[in-house]
């Protein structure tokens, strides 16, 4: 496939089939975007691997632990969070991506960009084995309290989770935008 | 070939070939690039080019590269979609990486101080509620330069939940 074309089709996938992902397969994709990206010194993020059925468990547990803190959720919504907690055990696999903070603004985002980039590499990795992958930054997970469940330290941030498996049916892209609409020279004039 | 078989060697830093770099293939790059994904399909980001010989009143730029491609995105007063916005041009910036490389095209991502000073955005055009995300040094790469693999990258941080 065309690079252009990889980039182009690939889309996110939120719906998998039972084909199981191998925890190998995933580790080359990652150690591949880590080589596609480039960044300067050492690696200031990490991955928290959830594929057992165990660990999924526990990661759907934790997603949906705090809506049902909620007593009036707990009682008004239980059907909601049931189904998604339902919906998160059925994911194959997931990898939570975490990144250190930095009091410099530079260091800050650069590795932040870093590790984006490395989870974009990852998503056309992905797509190149037909593995789907979507990721995932839902407000209800971001909280303290899911934090601490992940072992999120002092100094570090939660970048997303990557939700990952095979899949049937990609769902059609929405269209972009044209860069020319977005697209501004810079002329000099010399006054 | 396949981006799993590519080889991670990125043409070395500042060999530029000083020659500009048309602007019709920048947007043809681009106009693949923002199939990156985006929550919302908010596409949050802007482009500014700046030719090496169009840097002239810019005295915090050193014209080192044959172009500037500035990537600024719309800010969020919500910081989970500032992220969110963050995140989804560095996979656009990303996936203009992969494509200018194909191209011999070198695009390295520069971060530097005065993206972070407002009369500098200013003097760019960045509006108040823009930030710059990166600088992307723009320009094609001498044959004759070196060819460094960069980021080895053999051990992951990895554990399981
Ligand atoms: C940083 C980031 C966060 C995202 N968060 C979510 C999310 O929380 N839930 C979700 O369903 N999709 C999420 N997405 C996926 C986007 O919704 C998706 O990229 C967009 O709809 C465009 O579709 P495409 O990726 O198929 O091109 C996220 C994407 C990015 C880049």
């Amino acid at each position: 496939m065309q690079l252009e074309q990889l980039i182009r089709e690939r889309r996110s996938i939120r719906k998998y089939n039972n084909l199981p992902v191998s925890q190998d397969l995933i580790i080359k994709l990652l150690q591949q975007a880590e080589r596609l990206c480039s960044y300067d010194g050492e690696a200031r993020w990490r991955y928290v691997y959830v594929g057992t059925p165990e660990a999924r468990e526990r990661l759907a547990d934790y997603m949906v632990e705090k809506l049902q803190d909620n007593k009036i959720v707990k009682l008004v919504l239980s059907k909601v969070t049931d189904a998604l907690h339902k919906r998160v055990l059925e994911v194959p696999a997931s990898l939570i991506v975490i990144a250190k903070t930095d009091s410099n603004p530079i260091i800050h985002d650069q590795t932040y960009g870093a590790v984006c980039r490395i989870m974009q590499n990852l998503q056309l990795l992905g797509w190149e084995e037909r593995i789907g992958m979507v990721w995932i930054t839902d407000p209800m997970i971001q909280n303290e309290r899911f934090y601490k469940r992940i072992g999120l330290q002092e100094g570090e941030r939660f970048v997303g989770i990557v939700q990952m498996g095979y899949f049937d049916k990609a769902p059609k892209g929405r269209s972009r935008t044209p860069a020319e609409r977005n697209w501004t020279e810079f002329v000099w004039n010399e006054r | 070939m396949k981006l799993m078989v590519r080889s991670n060697e990125w043409i070395s830093n500042r060999q530029w070939d000083m020659s500009p770099v048309p602007q019709a293939l920048i947007l043809e790059l681009l106009n693949h690039a923002v199939w990156a994904p985006n929550h919302r399909n908010r596409e949050p980001w802007r482009f500014i080019y700046i030719s090496r010989n169009n840097t002239g009143g810019l005295d915090f730029i050193q014209a080192q590269a044959p172009g500037y491609l500035i990537i600024t995105m719309n800010n969020e007063n919500d910081a989970n979609k500032q992220n969110e916005n963050l995140a989804a041009v560095f996979c656009l910036i990303q996936n203009f990486r992969l494509l200018a490389w194909e191209q011999k095209l070198g695009a390295n991502v520069c971060f530097y101080e005065w993206m972070y000073d407002r009369r500098n955005c200013q003097q760019l055009g960045v509006m108040d509620k823009e930030r710059i995300v990166a600088v992307l040094e723009v320009g094609f790469c001498n044959e004759s330069s070196a060819v460094v693999p960069t980021s080895s990258a053999a051990v992951l941080n990895w554990r399981s939940l």
